[in-house]
């Protein structure tokens, strides 16, 4: 028995010279990133799938096409188990559809169709890779990665037992579609950050009018309501950029909760100080104050993105113009209505008084609900 | 050639994937009956049930040393059977419960070290070896895989101290494949002629088609070509199947000028990467129309294997390369980065071969010194470092 063994043992040695041939398993994971969407197919060896799925049913080592087609939904939902996408901690749902047959080097492969939607803009995807590694130690995940408009960088990755889990920046392959999803972002940030709104309403509602005391008055020429409206709204901004770029580049850091309560409180002190006076008579100063304050709150959206070096300039420049843009739009809908309604009492009393009423209401909600970390409001 | 003709028709049934040099688009099957794939193994339906039944074994008690053990050794069985390197993995993945551990038991080191000598991690693999024989100081498999390892990787001496551990019969099966490439072929194969000719390895077959192809490969440096293959069919009659025999066989065939002779020994679809290689060689020699076609499949697995990252099929690629490419540069790189890693007479001839054709004898001097010093004969690689030293 013994000499049994040591000649098979011997057999080893005479074959293991014997370079490898076939192929060691791969699997071919081709995707596309284009406008938050990741789309592509996965390649997988038949094969190998039969050694986790058992998709030979009748055992004849020969795969039908009935034998996969009535396995799909095992198949679908082994795969989407054994790959995950996401951007930073925000997970992409992956969506596994579609199924059709190809031939590699080594033989038959299930071809799958993938696409995955993420919550924000994709400047870094994650994945992470678990197909076989079980079954089969020295499988690899081939992985092209292919971004920008027209796929036009792509990048080749590979997943193995040792390196599941990998991240691509992808936004610096391509300048100008990561400026434009910064400039969306900036945009976006500004449209549902109802706390800015209502900040720039509450100084601008009165841009239109001119005051003595706890009284308002119409202003005479629209040259001065506009004179009003563009040195607030360029206080504001200067403010902010500074305090947006020195947060994201960690010059200065705030605790969001401190920020987000001192953002809340701006809004407050702005909406009583139009039904009476307790701040400086310049709005510009006024602005420019509050402006610092709300640019840490914009700064928490960029550093959740974890940029760095030309990615990180560029998301700076196209986040603020975003912003920007979002303001601009918000005085040209707000200023020439208001101008021409300045003289109605209706505006003085009504929407001047009775909306900063309303701010201050929702602004104190704010503030308690952030100060105190509670949730207790809507939005 | 009634024993070629035996075997080309198994070889050919043995082919089980088509070589699809052509890309085509993914397509939608429309016939549920329609055979898509055939999965590995298909010859031995009892070998696959048992396969089948181990993997369930192995799945409800991934924990379990001794099944995981029988489990890693039938997957390396089979990957040596099969010439296919896939099972090697499922081995590892079924010792991954011990494969990272800093002491793991013995049968999981020798089957650590098998799986990294595939993957040409020699020191790795003699690592594993070392601490299995300081354990086990009279663990014959041990001392043979030693042995194998550092001949591979041109350590002839340590190879002959790990021999010395043997004895009998096993201790001269170890040393004669040393004793070959050591300038004293004709003593290693009247010892291995001693042995084929002995009634004790007729008991096992297996053991004898390994003898004759080594005292074939022997007879083909001592310049004793009928002998030689004579013996390489002896061979190939008790085990068809076997990818390293067919391989020298081929090699034989095309170095005494017969490249149709390989066209006929192996299949157009063979699946072993090493055989295509050979028969693409041998339709270039004879300007075949299916030489292009054989040339494309290579291109296209010479590129999924770099696409992984592996680079152990360099002495293939190089060989691929150099006649098939025509690119000679090209394969002495290719060649040198091989030699650094393994020093077998191949690995040798590829290097000289490739830096004659890129009149770059310089950049291999040492390796023809490597074959002076260390004797290997043959009057091949001789006529190969005598132009090397000449120019």
């Amino acid at each position: 028995m013994k000499g049994v063994v040591l000649a098979l043992a011997l057999l080893g040695i005479g074959h293991a010279v014997c370079a490898d041939a076939h192929k060691p398993s791969d699997s071919y994971l081709t995707l596309a990133v284009h406008d938050g969407v990741v789309r592509g197919h996965w390649d997988i060896a038949l094969r190998d799938l039969d050694l986790v799925l058992d998709l030979d049913r009748d055992g004849d080592r020969r795969l039908t096409w009935g034998e996969i087609r009535t396995r799909e939904t095992d198949i679908d939902a082994y795969l989407a188990s054994r790959l995950a996408l996401s951007i930073g901690d925000a997970a992409c749902p992956l969506d596994v559809a579609g199924h059709a047959i190809d031939h590699h080097s080594d033989g038959a492969y299930v071809v799958v169709g993938l696409s995955a939607s993420c919550p924000r803009a994709i400047d870094a995807l994650t994945l992470d890779y678990r197909l076989l590694f079980d079954v089969d130690a020295q499988h690899r995940g081939l992985l092209k990665l292919a971004a920008g408009e027209g796929g036009d960088t792509t990048r080749a990755a590979v997943f193995d037992r040792d390196h599941r889990r990998q991240a691509f920046t992808l936004a610096g392959t391509d300048a100008g579609s990561a400026l434009r999803s910064f400039v969306r972002d900036g945009i976006v940030h500004i449209a549902t950050g109802y706390d800015h709104i209502l900040f720039l309403v509450a100084l601008l509602l009165p841009a239109v009018l001119g005051r003595q005391g706890r009284r308002w008055s119409a202003v005479p020429r629209l040259s001065v309501a506009l004179r009003n409206v563009a040195a607030t709204v360029t206080a504001f901004t200067v403010a902010h950029s500074i305090t947006l770029s020195l947060a994201t580049l960690h010059v200065v850091m705030l605790p969001a909760r401190f920020t987000e309560s001192m953002i809340a409180l701006s809004v407050l002190v702005t909406a009583i100080d139009n039904l009476v006076p307790i701040l400086p008579a310049r709005r510009w100063l006024v602005a420019f104050a509050f402006g610092l304050i709300h640019g840490f709150g914009f700064a928490s959206v960029l550093r959740d993105l974890d940029l760095s070096g030309a990615m990180l300039a560029l998301s700076l420049f196209g986040f603020n113009a975003g912003v920007e843009l979002g303001q601009l739009a918000l005085v040209a809908l707000i200023v020439p209505v208001a101008y021409l309604a300045r003289s109605l009492r209706s505006y003085q009393l009504g929407v001047v008084g009775g909306g900063s009423v309303a701010i201050a209401m929702l602004a104190l909600g704010w503030l308690v609900e952030r100060s105190l970390d509670l949730k207790l409001m809507p939005f | 050639m009634p024993t070629l003709r035996a075997i080309a028709p198994t070889l050919v049934s043995a082919a089980l994937f088509a070589a699809s040099a052509v890309r085509a688009e993914p397509y939608v099957p429309t016939n549920d009956a329609q055979v898509i794939e055939r999965l590995p193994g298909g010859t031995d339906a009892r070998g696959d049930r048992a396969m089948r039944a181990m993997r369930a074994l192995l799945a409800r008690r991934p924990a379990d040393l001794d099944v995981a053990v029988r489990f890693a050794q039938a997957c390396v069985d089979r990957a040596k059977a099969l010439s296919d390197p896939r099972p090697l993995g499922q081995a590892q993945a079924a010792l991954s419960p011990w494969w990272d551990a800093p002491d793991p038991p013995v049968p999981v080191l020798l089957l650590r070290a098998t799986i990294r000598q595939r993957s040409h991690a020699f020191e790795p693999a003699l690592a594993d070896l070392d601490r299995v024989v300081a354990r086990e100081p009279s663990n014959a498999q041990a001392w043979l895989i030693r042995a194998d390892v550092q001949l591979v990787s041109g350590d002839h001496d340590g190879a002959r101290a790990s021999c010395a551990h043997l004895e009998g019969i096993i201790a001269t099966l170890c040393v004669a494949p040393i004793d070959g490439v050591d300038g004293a072929s004709a003593s290693a194969h009247a010892s291995i002629s001693v042995i084929l000719d002995g009634p004790a390895i007729t008991r096992d077959e297996r053991l004898r088609a390994w003898a004759s192809t080594l005292a074939a490969e022997l007879d083909e440096r001592l310049g004793r070509t009928a002998d030689a293959e004579a013996r390489y069919r002896a061979s190939l009659a008790i085990d068809p199947f076997d990818a390293y025999t067919v391989a020298a066989y081929a090699d034989f065939l095309l170095d005494e000028g017969r490249p149709q002779d390989v066209v006929a020994l192996i299949a157009a679809d063979t699946p072993v990467d090493n055989l295509l290689l050979r028969r693409a060689q041998a339709e270039h020699r004879l300007r075949s129309a299916d030489a292009a076609r054989s040339r494309a499949a290579l291109a296209e697995r010479f590129a999924a294997l770099h696409a992984r990252g592996d680079r152990v099929h360099l002495r293939e690629e190089a060989r691929y390369v150099l006649e098939l490419k025509g690119d000679a540069d090209a394969a002495l790189e290719l060649a040198l980065e091989n030699w650094s890693v393994q020093k077998e007479p191949l690995d040798a001839r590829i290097a000289l071969e490739s830096a004659l054709a890129a009149g770059r004898a310089r950049d291999v001097v040492v390796i023809a010194d490597w074959v002076v010093r260390t004797r290997l004969e043959g009057a091949r690689i001789a006529e190969l470092v005598r132009r090397v030293r000449a120019s």
